[in-house]
């Protein structure tokens, strides 16, 4: 332990001395100091020829939407909310029994963990191989990673409230007597935030949907951006932020009775599954063929064949690394945007805005346009992320700097950030860094669709050449991979009473 | 023949490093139709010991827990409702939880109404004085139908009148009742036995008979606790 020089202040060099932040300050110098190290084995290239004249057309392009140009709106966003809402429907179907079982079976709390790891866009390319693109391919791959973060989110929640009410209840209670009577009652609150909030999460799935062929808003904006039709482009962003930005006033609860049969009735028409076909892909396709003929020679050939899996799997952890570290320094750089000790309210009403849209725009989106302009390497997943977290992470950190009031009168701009409140807020930020990690693996390896060199990227890759046993096993790589961050995370960020509710969830809306 | 006996046991909170004896290597035996008034400082023990004779006695006993344990949210109806909970089947509590059985809402009427509390059946219990409470709380005890009775301060927040009429409609339904309390007059006058907790043990354990208040007083004088060691 350093003692500090009495006399001149280091406000810094105190932070990172003092005791109580010594052991978050090592983690998150520790995660900058890998990223510096390793940066130099990252693909950041630039393979556009002339990029800048390219953002020029973009930007002119988005900033006059041209609503004229588009094909069917009403249909696509139609189709996305539809998504949306009966894939957060099927996935409360599934997520409340699990949620029940939850603390009674390690199996549950496994199953829910695996699905969660894997994400909607994976699940997605799975089930298309079945149900082709059809509405059955869009709710499933929304509803079974929904159903995973539903139970284990829920059974948190129910996990905090005052035991005395279902202590009281006479032995022999049935569990979901005990859920109606008591949890229900008591969470019922917060659960439905949690459902407004995961409904908003269910809103982008469903945009990102139309990358893989579903023909959600995604759909179109993904080739009016690959044909360099910004004008479009513009037209359908905007109108997915207004979406979004809608949402408390179209997605209210009274409104769901009208919309969810109206919304229903968009779905159709119903693929036809040949149950013969849907029993050969689970029972033989998704299979190493030496595996399920017994002969171990052929499996280690099998093997042998696979795709290069280390370079991938580097590529994955280390894209994940520097979207943490870079989601880390772009929320200690902008949380003071929208931070009432440092603004008017014009300037913070600015900010807001921009980081609104930075949180709404999700990352595959986001990676998928600066990729028009930079190439397909690391670069823009890598800004991607950082930008879409570290938006999400300011905005929270704000609102409880916005709580706090600076003991020292007078104290502005550099020194009010260094002494008063950066201090305070620092651990809760972190925390809140530490638990997206694990989304943000998610997200990397899912941007190996768009072209970057991650596991994704393979996945997308077998299912193009119908290797379903490949994609299978890689899914299954990706899906360990992701519970490995968590549990490292876990282990790492800050012993706070967080829950993942509370920080999952951008709070209430400002 | 004793209903529920404890034979030099010990109950205690938590485990290896962090087990704390609350009670420790105590014996005593409750007979049917016994009405046993518990005494005792605030966390004395009442409460662990009461929980100790309700895993013993499972649902052959109401159980009236201390701080109510009521939901909130809930009407005093479905709160009183709660008591009967493991009878039926999931559908149908579910039924109720939306409408009403008629035959449910009869009986619980007509308890709450015995205990002042009729005109409150539709009120959320969140919107309700602590008194009111307590009798929610009592009201879903005698719900439970059950042979006998567990009450761990149940009376705590009412006055001494309306105590003296609640204790006279537990204990006119119940075989045994085992109920902790703090009104050391009720104590001798609505019981048959007292057992006093002091300091981790059983301190007194007679018939009312035999007792006065001045030996009640006793059990809550102060006393230094003794260094955790």
């Amino acid at each position: 332990m350093r003692s500090t020089v009495p006399g001149r202040p280091r406000p810094l060099a105190d932070l990172l001395a003092s005791n109580r932040l010594g052991r978050l300050n090592r983690v998150a110098l520790g995660m900058i100091a890998l990223t510096l190290i390793l940066l130099p084995a990252a693909d950041l290239s630039i393979t556009v020829r002339d990029p800048w004249a390219e953002l020029q057309r973009m930007t002119g392009g988005l900033l006059t939407p041209a609503f004229s140009q588009l094909s069917a709106p009403l249909e696509a966003i139609g189709l996305t909310v539809a998504f949306a809402l009966w894939g957060v429907a099927l996935g409360l179907l599934a997520g409340i029994p699990l949620t029940l079982l939850f603390h009674r079976s390690r199996l549950i709390r496994g199953l829910c963990a695996a699905l969660r790891a894997v994400h909607e866009l994976f699940w997605a390319l799975l089930f298309l191989q079945v149900f082709g693109t059809s509405a059955i391919t869009a709710l499933a791959a929304i509803a079974v990673p929904f159903a995973g973060i539903f139970a284990k989110v829920f059974a948190e929640i129910l996990n905090q409230l005052d035991p005395a009410p279902a202590s009281a209840l006479p032995r022999g209670t049935g569990r979901l007597s005990r859920f109606l009577y008591v949890e229900w009652p008591q969470a019922r609150a917060q659960l439905l935030a949690y459902i407004r909030y995961r409904f908003e999460c269910a809103m982008r799935s469903s945009l990102l949907l139309g990358f893989v062929g579903l023909p959600t808003l995604g759909f179109h904006l993904e080739s009016a951006f690959r044909q360099g039709r910004y004008h479009e482009a513009g037209a359908e962003l905007l109108i997915f932020y207004l979406l979004i930005a809608g949402l408390p006033w179209w997605g209210h609860r009274r409104l769901l009775w009208l919309l969810l049969p109206l919304s229903g009735w968009l779905l159709g028409p119903w693929p036809e599954i040949d149950p013969s076909l849907a029993w050969r892909f689970v029972s033989q396709d998704i299979w190493p063929p030496p595996l399920l003929a017994g002969d171990p020679a052929g499996l280690v050939q099998w093997w042998s064949r696979l795709p290069a899996l280390g370079p991938a799997i580097g590529n994955t952890l280390l894209l994940a690394l520097m979207g943490t570290a870079g989601t880390l320094l772009v929320a200690l750089a902008l949380w003071p945007l929208v931070c009432r000790h440092f603004n008017g309210p014009v300037r913070r009403w600015l900010g807001a805005g921009a980081l609104i849209v930075l949180r709404s725009t999700p990352e595959f989106l986001f990676a998928f346009v600066l990729l028009l302009l930079t190439g397909p390497s690391m670069l823009p997943a890598w800004i991607a992320l950082a930008l879409h977290n570290g938006a999400l992470i300011a905005f929270l950190v704000a609102r409880q700097a916005d709580e706090l009031s600076p003991g020292l009168p007078g104290i502005r701009g550099l020194d009010l950030y260094c002494w008063e409140l950066l201090p305070r807020i620092f651990p809760g930020l972190l925390a809140l860094v530490c638990y997206r990690a694990e989304v943000i693996m998610r997200e990397t390896a899912i941007l190996g669709i768009l072209g970057v060199a991650t596991l994704g990227f393979q996945i997308d890759a077998a299912f193009a050449w119908l290797h379903f046993d490949t994609a299978l096993l890689l899914l299954i790589i990706t899906c360990l991979l992701n519970l490995a961050v968590d549990a490292l995370s876990r282990r790492l960020r800050p012993e706070r009473s967080l829950t993942a509710a509370s920080c999952d969830s951008p709070g209430p809306p400002a | 023949m004793a209903l529920v006996t404890l034979q030099e046991t010990t109950l205690a909170h938590g485990r290896g490093r962090h087990r704390h004896v609350v009670l420790d290597s105590i014996s005593l035996a409750l007979q049917p139709g016994e009405r046993v008034a518990l005494l005792g400082r605030s966390g004395a023990g009442k409460s662990t010991l009461l929980e100790a004779l309700r895993g013993e006695l499972g649902n052959a006993a109401a159980w009236c827990p201390q701080g109510q344990g009521l939901v909130g949210a809930l009407s005093v109806y479905h709160n009183v409702y709660m008591g009967r909970l493991e009878r039926t089947s999931t559908w149908r509590n579910l039924r109720n939880l939306l409408r009403p059985e008629h035959h449910a809402w009869e009986a619980v009427a007509e308890l709450c109404t015995l205990l002042g509390i009729g005109e409150l059946l539709r009120r959320p219990v969140e919107q309700l004085s602590g008194g009111q409470r307590s009798r929610v709380a009592i009201a879903r005890a005698l719900y439970q139908a059950r042979p006998h009775f567990l009450g761990d301060e149940p009376i705590a927040s009412v006055d001494p009148h309306q105590g003296a009429r609640l204790l006279r409609l537990i204990t006119e339904r119940h075989g045994m009742c085992l109920i902790a309390l703090h009104q050391r007059e009720l104590a001798l006058t609505h019981f048959d036995r007292v057992i006093g907790i002091e300091q981790g043990r059983i301190a007194l354990d007679e018939p009312t008979s035999d007792l006065t208040l001045e030996q009640l007083d006793a059990l809550y004088r102060p006393w230094t606790p003794a260094s955790p060691g």
